[in-house]
């Protein structure tokens, strides 16, 4: 089955992008054939999210299932991947902005706790960077990601006051739930559990090749 | 614990002097630049608040992280790890911080409503915020700075940690200190601050033993 | 019974492996010599046992009176001295006794009466006290609490002979008298101390 899996993913993820642009129709509401967009943009926030909860449960695991090095990987990788991912959302939803009411920043809440959440997986990274011994690292970011997570849903409470003036409605949420049509439904959901298990399946790569790498390292001397 | 972090702090006063510094510094540069220019009433309500707490927040990151850098770097770190109960040691820093951050808010409070002109209608909310702000500013801190204590390049590393996690708290307080300006009733903002600084504290409190210990 | 034994115990530091799986039993009365050059893990291990720094495998068990402390426990309970050690300089001697007896919830007596006898006057600021007279601070903070279980590493660093003579006759006292009192002492050169009864050499 492991063997298998990138071969599914892929075949998969193909069926997604026909799906994406032949099988669902367009939005109502949209520009052009921007509602295309959507397939890729809200499953890259989404996975972005969750690998942030990815993290924050494997730095409870690291610090209380007795200090393994792999649960510290997992976390450190998934934040990264976090990184990647939250990245890739945002320039996308720049650009899908752009085209719906011309500029590329608008404050829209989601918008805004994607990028919040970005400074904070930056700043997770740094914090590792800036640490070389494997054991401090491991307890202090462990510390942090726990640290971010307390203060996460503060940020979900705020978020509805950060709407100002120009574009009122949270775009992503409204339409989303309410008008979309059934096809369209599918072709999102299949495009989000492609992306979470590209998501799980990349993470598993980096975790066995930096574990690989450690291991060569501790040969080494 | 307290005791001795004023007793060493008034010997020497470098963090006093730092955080004061900085803080009527930057105070200077903001009023100067908006002053002349005569901000008014609607944009004053809007824009003060937030210039008041990002001069807060400046001062606080230039100053009160050296609570535990100082103690790695003369390395009386060590000592106060064979000695004192993590819980102990949290709560002493944090209330060191807090009087610091007291201590802040006071001076530059009265000098920047004063100077730019403001009109504040429920100085009560005004005190409320800041002394609610001011805690959710000194906990968040205190944690960050154990943190980055055991860290390199510690100055920009406190910023950048730092920031995120104080985000939701000025969110909040700037907004209550908006509404203290404008008159408005505080709402839920001053409840969720609150429990903002409930959170950070108690969590602090729980994370610290596992960044202060190996 | 106080009682300490650790197994295997390992550390590296980047690529270099300081430590690579020493193990040691130490029982009241007796004292642990650790010699070896500069740079063979002395230090490191020594702290390993007094809990400020993780080691990466091995074990570490240590008990007093039957029962076993945990880490953070061990930390609190141990006398240590090392050449890092330092302590608030714009605090007097005095302050600083009374300050770390407070927060061991102790009272400062045993701090005082060991400065007293290594001739160390306690009302001056530590920043000014030369490196002979911070050794003597060490030891006074050391004992403080009336450990049992002693961590010395170069004990009689920077001591003149009054000095040496008055900390090797408490370190006499303690493994001799102290109820349960046994030591490890980490030192480039080998020591001339009563009671040793074993030996570690990390020289390569």
């Amino acid at each position: 089955m492991k063997k298998n899996l990138p071969w599914l993913l892929w075949l998969w993820i193909s069926a997604v992008i026909v799906g994406a642009f032949y099988y669902a129709p367009l939005a109502k509401g949209f520009i052009g054939k921007s509602s295309r967009i959507l397939f890729f943009h809200v499953p890259m926030a989404w996975v972005s999210f969750t690998a942030f909860i990815a993290a924050a449960v494997w730095s409870v695991l690291y610090l209380t299932r007795g200090r393994q090095e792999r649960h510290d990987r997992a976390a450190a990788v998934a934040i990264q991947l976090g990184l990647l991912f939250g990245v890739l959302a945002t320039v996308t939803g720049a650009l899908w902005a752009r085209i719906m009411w011309g500029a590329y920043w608008n404050w829209d809440p989601r918008q805004t706790s994607l990028l919040i959440s970005l400074l904070f997986y930056a700043a997770y990274l740094a914090l590792r960077g800036a640490v070389d011994d494997p054991e401090k690292q491991g307890r202090l970011a462990a510390s942090y990601a726990l640290l971010g997570l307390v203060v996460t849903p503060f940020l979900f409470w705020i978020m509805p006051r950060l709407t100002y003036t120009l574009h009122p409605e949270p775009v992503v949420n409204a339409e989303g739930k309410v008008d979309m049509e059934s096809r369209m439904v599918q072709v999102l959901i299949a495009s989000t559990f492609a992306f979470t298990v590209l998501f799980f399946w990349m993470h598993n790569l980096q975790c066995r090749l930096q574990a690989l790498v450690a291991r060569r390292e501790e040969g080494r001397e | 614990m307290f005791a001795k972090e004023w007793r060493c702090e008034l010997r020497t006063k470098v963090a006093l002097n730092t955080l004061g510094l900085f803080a009527v510094t930057t105070l200077v540069v903001a009023s100067v630049s908006l002053g002349p220019l005569g901000v008014s009433k609607a944009q004053g309500s809007a824009l003060l608040p937030v210039l008041l707490w990002l001069i807060l927040l400046f001062s606080v990151a230039a100053g009160l992280p050296r609570a535990f850098v100082q103690e790695e770097e003369s390395q009386t770190a060590t000592a106060l790890r064979l000695s004192a109960t993590p819980s102990a040691l949290f709560c002493g820093k944090l209330l060191y911080s807090l009087t610091l951050v007291v201590a802040l808010e006071a001076l530059i409070t009265p000098i920047y409503v004063t100077i730019m002109n403001l009109e504040v209608k429920s100085p009560g909310l005004l005190v409320a915020s800041l002394a609610a702000g001011g805690y959710g500013l000194a906990a968040g801190s205190t944690l960050v700075a154990a943190i980055i204590a055991q860290a390199r390049s510690k100055g920009t590393l406190f910023s950048v940690l730092s920031f995120p996690i104080l985000l939701p708290l000025l969110i909040l307080v700037i907004e209550l200190t908006r509404n203290a300006v404008v008159g408005d009733p505080a709402g839920m903002a001053l409840a969720q601050l609150l429990l903002y600084d409930a959170s950070v504290s108690i969590f602090g409190l729980m994370l610290f033993p596992v960044v202060w210990n190996p | 019974m106080t009682k300490l034994h650790f197994e295997n115990v390992r550390r590296r530091f980047g690529r270099l492996s300081v430590l690579q799986g020493v193990s040691g039993t130490v029982l009241p009365g007796e004292a642990l010599l650790v010699t070896g050059p500069n740079g063979s893990g002395k230090s490191t291990l020594l702290r390993c046992l007094a809990g400020i720094l993780a080691p990466d495998g091995g074990r570490i068990d240590y008990q007093e009176d039957e029962r076993a402390l945990d880490l953070a426990e061990r930390r609190l309970r141990i006398g240590y001295v090392a050449p890092d050690l330092a302590f608030y300089s714009e605090l007097t001697v005095a302050e600083n006794l009374r300050f770390f007896a407070r927060l061991r919830r102790v009272g400062p007596e045993r701090g005082f009466e060991v400065l007293d006898r290594l001739a160390l006057p306690t009302d001056r600021m530590v920043g000014t006290l030369s490196s002979g007279m911070r050794q003597r601070l060490r030891w006074g903070w050391a004992l403080l609490h009336r450990p049992r279980l002693l961590l010395l590493d170069e004990p009689f660093q920077n001591l003149d002979a009054p000095g040496e003579e008055g900390t090797r006759a408490l370190l006499q006292e303690h493994l001799e008298q102290t109820p349960g009192g046994l030591a490890v002492i980490a030192n480039p050169a080998a020591l001339e101390i009563d009671r040793v009864t074993a030996r570690i050499d990390l020289g390569r």
